[in-house]
């Protein structure tokens, strides 16, 4: 009797707490690992009397996956990156921005305000902009090569292990670009041969696995793997971070080229305060909150008003690459219909043979 | 004398399965008291990365969310549970084959196949009507779900090992099939009703797959922090959380022999 | 009029045992039926619908879906899922014949042991269990990477070539499998082996004069019953396992759990999962089907308890 007495009020308390936790005032921020400044998130709640519930995502299918089953009304921010922005608004899971709660939007740099990915950035506005390139272990690798063959010639790389990106059309970018076809190359011949070479590069022996950008860092440090990819500032952070693990880990952006994106904020179609999320977009693109965050991620940041306080780290490589470097950067080519479809099944066929 | 060694050979083995079943969880320990960042170097204790927990509001949050969880869904399924195995008890002679079907699924169901179906049809009634969103109450709907059959087959096994006499007593004893539910058979199925809460929480405890594919922003469980925590990169943080999970099992274990020894005497 | 008002009684009594039937047995037969019939029928309904142009299921309805799974596509025939499908089934029968090979002693050996030390030796072997899979898995990730002892063991064997670890691998998602599964095959073979007539085992060894025919003519019989319940839970999660290959695989150990969860979890393919979920449960119930041929035919007529 006791027992079951005491069962029932337990029972009775901790749905009363988990109800409670419910109905408060929150904003519900969906985010890259690594790519917010805690400090910012404590202002704006301070600043709006909000609590921000933040979650993590490691790649854009992920976080795409999540937005489809549910999260569409469960988020209040996300922040994809360029090439996943026309599908989230073609499949009706972001809202339109309403540029009058945004008055900071004017701080955004020029080549920010009609994006290829988002004309006359109607639903998005740039958080961040960054390049995805070549990690590696300077000390197994003294005389690297400034090009994808330190990943996809055995040659050059005879013996180490070495890990390819989580994200698909990273891989298959850069196996484009190694190949002399360019890293946003869609053509289904160019495509085809990509990944041949990636179906060839993973059955090697020292393939180590498909490891997102952030984690692949902390296997470089541990050892895990020799050569992968990674992102100019989350290399940069950890490399702040933990110097002795980084000592010999160095940054390329191969000749052959490779990606650069830009990740945007959205809001999602049935976010369910739409209204504070305004708020936040504004906060973010003020220029002093603007600064703090690449000051914070080491990312480029697309905020002009932001440039005098930010750190000189981030007005040079690899933040800023150089202009040759600039000339070879791409982004990654926005798929949908049967091409998605056709770069799926050679993907598939790549992670499951 | 061939029997002897035989004996011998196999209590080798039997040392080398211990070894084999700890070793991980050991390790795992081992290195949460690392100084250094490093699976494959111990440079000294520390407590850094338990002090670093302390800190971390997700951890604690997701500790309480697995605590709700498990006792919640362990306290419903025991009281549904219990229900099916008194009537498959009491109506044992009829022919029940759709209900052990039905019973028996969740058991047999892969868990993939167990966490997306739950998946898909959570999004689509949430769709339709607004209710059910991805969260904690869509997890303890589903960890109900693959625990009632544990509690439903513990209850039953209790109730055909009694005495079918004994009913017959309290039939004679107490008027009301309240009365005689309260005062003769909760009583007497109270060891199987502990080793089916038990046995709840713990599945309920262990589940990685199904929790993740129904959870919702907040509802994150330890397991789900712990995964994440993984795929993000191989952090000590996660040694220190993982060894406080298998502290509490150890606990746990010691208790449950201590239990065990007081039965038997 | 007697035999007309016992038919009354009796009819009444049935009703009543009906309602009881109905209050016992309703509420978890309801919330089972809501809760995973309806949502597993909902998953087959999604195998026959159309994959939309980022994944999502949409109408008509079609089998594209089973023919993607077959490995029909835009780009003509790939053997990529049937790779996937035989290293499942590889998998499988691998960990399993291994669990057995170390879980027959193990539970042979605590039967053997003095009876107040049996209830404590499978508590040890049950307890790893009680932790997370995650949190297991992990354990071996930490033992295996590059650089640990048990790596450096291995590369001076020559079993790997230098500067790689024992995971990731094929081998680990092995190692981790049999690791995950043992307890489920110990203690149906413990109960087994306990349950064991030692009078038969005395006779035969009277009548065959070797220890192997003696084992596999009065023992190995016996302990059938427990076996084939250990396979039944030893083989259908592993085949479905998602969690150890996704950690331990490293991108070359994909089996059908992770292609099925990739469709969701990745965004890009929910008919296509739904169809090798379907797939995994044909798997499944041919598995017990034949589990439960064999277990009747061989074990003398005893019926597996699963």
């Amino acid at each position: 009797m006791k027992t079951m007495t005491t069962i029932a009020t337990a029972l009775g308390s901790l749905l009363l707490v988990a109800s409670v936790q419910a109905q408060e005032n929150k904003l519900y921020l969906f985010n890259w690992t690594q790519y917010m400044d805690p400090e910012i998130i404590t202002a704006f709640e301070e600043k709006y009397d909000v609590e921000v519930v933040q979650n993590y995502y490691n790649s854009l299918p992920e976080m795409f996956a999540k937005l489809n089953t549910g999260g569409v009304s469960q988020y209040d921010i996300i922040v994809p990156s360029n090439y996943y922005v026309p599908r989230l608004i073609e499949t009706g899971l972001v809202q339109k921005l309403d540029k009058s709660k945004i008055p900071n939007l004017d701080n955004v740099m020029e080549q920010f305000d009609d994006p290829s990915y988002d004309e006359g950035a109607v639903y998005s506005a740039p958080y961040q902009w960054g390049v995805s390139g070549l990690v590696y272990n300077a000390a197994t690798f003294p005389d690297a090569p400034k090009s994808w063959s330190l990943m996809f010639d055995p040659d050059v790389n005879p013996s180490h292990p070495f890990a390819l990106m989580g994200d698909g059309q990273v891989n298959m970018g850069v196996a484009c670009a190694y190949l002399g076809h360019g890293y946003d190359c869609t053509g289904v011949d160019a495509w085809k041969e990509s990944a041949k070479l990636l179906l060839e590069t993973k059955n090697r022996e020292r393939f180590s696995g498909f490891v997102d950008g952030t984690p692949s860092l902390q296997q470089l440090a541990r050892g895990v793997s020799h050569v992968a990819m990674t992102y100019n500032g989350d290399y940069l952070f950890y490399k702040d971070e933990n110097p002795e693990s980084f000592e010999n880990i160095k940054f390329m952006i191969p000749d052959e080229g490779t990606e650069k994106w830009v990740d945007v904020m959205m809001i999602p179609s049935k976010a369910p305060n739409a209204e504070m999320a305004h708020n936040f977009i504004n906060f973010i693109l003020d220029a002093e909150v603007g600064a703090q965050l690449s000051n914070y991620n080491y990312y480029a940041s697309p905020n002009e008003a932001a440039k005098p306080h930010l750190d000189e780290v981030l007005t040079k490589p690899p933040v800023q690459p150089s202009e040759d470097d600039m000339e070879r950067l791409k982004f990654t080519p926005s798929l949908k219909g049967q091409q998605l479809q056709t770069f799926t099944q050679l993907w598939n066929e790549v992670q499951s043979r | 004398m061939k029997k002897r060694t035989l004996q011998r050979g196999l209590s080798g083995f039997w040392w080398l399965t211990l070894v084999f079943l700890y070793l991980p969880l050991a390790v795992v320990v081992f290195f949460s008291f690392n100084a250094a960042n490093s699976a494959a170097r111990f440079t000294g204790f520390s407590l850094r990365w338990y002090e670093r927990l302390l800190g971390n509001e997700q951890i604690i949050s997701a500790f309480w969310n697995s605590m709700v969880l498990a006792i919640v869904s362990s306290v419903l399924a025991l009281v549904i549970g219990c229900l099916i195995g008194y009537g498959m008890y009491r109506h044992r002679h009829r022919k029940l084959g759709w209900l052990i079907v039905l019973i028996y699924l969740p058991i047999v169901l892969p868990d993939i196949v167990f966490g997306i179906s739950e998946m898909a049809f959570f999004v689509s009634i949430h769709r339709y009507t607004g209710l059910l969103q991805p969260g904690l109450l869509t997890m303890i709907i589903s960890h109900v779900t693959f625990q009632i059959p544990f509690v439903a087959l513990i209850v039953y096994s209790r109730l055909v090992g009694l005495d079918p006499t004994l009913f017959e007593a309290a039939k004679d004893l107490y008027a009301t099939p309240f009365k005689r539910a309260w005062h003769f058979l909760l009583p007497t199925i109270k060891p199987a009703l502990i080793s089916a809460f038990f046995l709840s929480f713990t599945l309920s405890i262990d589940d990685f797959v199904i929790s993740f594919f129904t959870s919702g922003p907040e509802s994150a469980t330890l397991p789900i922090y712990i995964w994440g925590a993984i795929k993000k990169g191989v952090t000590p943080e996660i040694n220190a959380i993982a060894a406080l999970m298998i502290g509490a099992v150890a606990i746990a274990a010691l208790m449950s022999l201590l239990f065990n020894r007081q039965g038997q005497r | 009029m007697v035999e007309s008002s016992r038919t009354a009684s009796r009819s009444r009594a049935v009703i009543g045992e009906s309602q009881h039937l109905l209050f016992s047995v309703a509420p978890g037969a309801l919330w089972i039926f809501v809760f995973l019939v309806l949502p597993s029928l909902y998953l087959m309904a999604v195998a026959f619908m159309t994959n939309g142009p980022y994944g999502l299921p949409q109408m008509p309805l079609t089998l594209d879906s089973f023919e993607q799974l077959a490995g029909f596509g835009f780009l003509g025939w790939s053997p990529g899922n049937l790779y996937t499908l035989l290293r499942s089934l590889w998998q499988t029968l691998i960990a399993t014949v291994l669990v057995v090979m170390v879980a027959y002693p193990i539970a042979y050996y605590i039967t053997t042991c003095r009876v107040k030390w049996r209830a404590i030796m499978l508590l040890l072997v049950v307890v790893p269990s009680w932790t997370n899979q995650v949190i297991r898995t992990f354990g071996w990730m930490n033992l295996l990477a590059p650089g640990t002892p048990l790596s450096d063991l291995a590369q001076w064997l020559g079993v790997i070539p230098p500067n790689m670890g024992l995971y990731p691998s094929n081998f680990a998602v092995t190692l981790g499998l049999v690791y995950n599964f043992l307890p489920f095959m110990v203690l149906p073979l413990y109960a087994a082996f306990e349950k064991l007539d030692t009078a038969q085992v005395q006779a035969a060894q009277d009548l065959y004069a070797s220890p192997m025919r003696t084992f596999w003519h009065a023992v190995f019989p016996q302990t059938l019953p427990g076996l084939l319940a250990g396979t039944v839970l030893v083989a259908i999660p592993a085949f479905g396992m998602y969690v150890i290959p996704e950690l331990l695989g490293g991108g070359k150990g994909m089996m059908l759990g992770n292609l099925v969860a990739n469709q969701f979890a990745g965004g890009s393919n929910w008919p296509l999962g739904a169809a090798g979920a379907i797939l995994m449960l044909i798997a499944t119930f041919i598995g017990l089907f034949a589990m439960r041929r064999i277990g009747k035919r061989l074990g003398g007529g005893e019926e597996v308890v699963i």
